[in-house]
């Protein structure tokens, strides 16, 4: 769910760089408040490097096959690392396979940071006393508000003469088309966390 | 990895600044009219790549994309009609947005692959690092970068296990895939807590190489990426 470059006004392609600049500088903040940051490190590195090997896997869920985004889980699992986790991986796609873009790092990383550190803060909020509940709407939730993100985007950046109804048709489809991949994430987080909490409960954040 | 051409900079954070200086100006472009230019430009880039077939093959699904967002442009935007064939109408207003983002793309992307493509995973992180990203984004690149590959060949062993245990496909297998990724993120942990350990001890973040400044032929080339970019921005406008 990536917007390529070329597609969108240069003007709302800076702003998303300054909108997940904005969001970096906080997330850094909140990092630099950890007991050791730096031991965090890591660990970010190393599943941003899982994440990154697992979203290149097509996952058949018929009728279609997906991409897995995992950004629920990512957030869960790395809370404000997840941000600069994402906009690596992001840089890393563009420069690396071309994939994504270079110029709209800053709206890729919206459309996946902000869900992200909604599963995180849903999570922390709610997993004591609903895991499974907490662990669908990371999954899943994440999912949906990506590509309500991603549908804003691309309403107010395609070309003003397209036609209306084209778009919302558009726009009907592609979201259809996704709901495989919100059912699908759901199911892998609550079992990938129903797994962690039972073998390596210290992944998991703490309330 | 390659060895860089001699027709492009030599210095990582100058390919970096380049590629997102002209990288905008390409996104900037509105008029048609501006089209041939930007095929120059990408065109210029391919063969200072030294490697342009290596680089026309790696365009081949940003090409793809590009030809959908056209088609879907071309017959969704717009009105006057240039060609129809029962229910569908290509449209002139649709065609031009439609290659327009397309070239746009695709120029875009040839001068990321061609300035920043090429570039061991090292000299990246040295890129981003020398601009004065915060250190920890420098170090979780080059550690991503590290263990991308071993993660990837992990996930698949695992992968053909799993297949070769009888286990399905579709639905069914989601359970078990989720099963596959947790396996993955805990081996990653612990993995990265050895790492952690054996960064400590060999005084990780102590001190860090200061950013050398920017020399002559660095300065050149940035000049000549903002003089391209403030001219192609120019001749747009003006037509």
């Amino acid at each position: 769910m990536h917007l390529p470059d070329g597609l969108v006004p240069v003007g709302m392609a800076a702003a998303g760089y300054a909108g997940s600049g904005a969001l970096l500088a906080l997330s850094m903040n909140r990092i630099a408040r950890l007991p050791d940051p730096q031991a965090a490190m890591p660990r970010a590195a190393m599943m941003t490097a899982v994440f990154f090997a697992a979203s290149a896997i097509v996952v058949p869920v018929p009728p279609t096959t997906v991409h897995l985004m995992l950004s629920g889980v990512m957030g869960v699992l790395l809370g404000w690392f997840a941000v600069p986790a994402i906009l690596v991986g992001l840089f890393l796609q563009a420069v690396l396979f071309g994939h994504g873009g270079l110029t709209t790092i800053g709206l890729n990383g919206l459309i996946i940071a902000v869900p992200a550190l909604m599963a995180f803060m849903v999570y922390r909020a709610s997993a004591g006393r609903f895991p499974r509940l907490a662990a669908g709407v990371a999954g899943s939730g994440g999912v949906i508000l990506s590509l309500a993100i991603f549908a804003a985007f691309v309403l107010l950046g395609l070309p003003a003469q397209m036609d209306a109804s084209a778009e919302r048709a558009a726009l009907v489809v592609f979201v259809l088309a996704h709901m495989p991949l919100v059912v699908a994430e759901g199911v892998i987080v609550i079992v990938l966390l129903q797994i962690l909490s039972r073998v390596e409960p210290g992944l998991l954040p703490r309330g | 990895m390659a060895e860089a051409a001699p027709r492009l900079p030599d210095c990582p954070r100058t390919r970096l600044l380049v590629a997102l200086i002209l990288a905008f100006a390409f996104a900037s472009v509105r008029q048609i009219t501006s089209l041939p230019l930007l095929a120059a430009f990408a065109l210029a880039a391919l063969v200072a790549s030294g490697q342009p077939l290596a680089v026309l093959a790696r365009l081949r699904a940003p090409a793809m994309l590009a030809l959908a967002i056209a088609l879907a442009l071309a017959l969704f935007s717009g009105s006057d009609t240039l060609w129809q064939a029962g229910p569908l109408h290509l449209r002139s207003d649709g065609v031009a947005a439609g290659a327009l983002v397309a070239l746009r793309l695709l120029a875009i992307v040839t001068l990321t692959l061609v300035l920043l493509g090429s570039l061991p995973p090292h000299k990246l992180a040295e890129a981003l690092r020398s601009l004065g990203l915060p250190a920890i984004l420098f170090d979780l690149v080059m550690l991503t970068l590290r263990y991308i590959d071993e993660m990837r060949a992990r996930l698949a062993r695992a992968e053909a296990a799993r297949r070769l245990r009888g286990g399905g496909a579709g639905w069914r297998a989601l359970p078990e895939r989720a099963a596959v990724f947790a396996t993955a993120l805990i081996h990653g942990q612990h993995r990265a807590d050895r790492v952690w350990a054996a960064m400590r001890l060999r005084h990780y973040g102590a001190a860090r190489p200061a950013t050398p400044p920017f020399g002559l032929h660095d300065l050149f080339w940035i000049g000549a990426a903002l003089a391209l970019a403030a001219a192609l921005v120019w001749l747009d406008r003006a037509t």
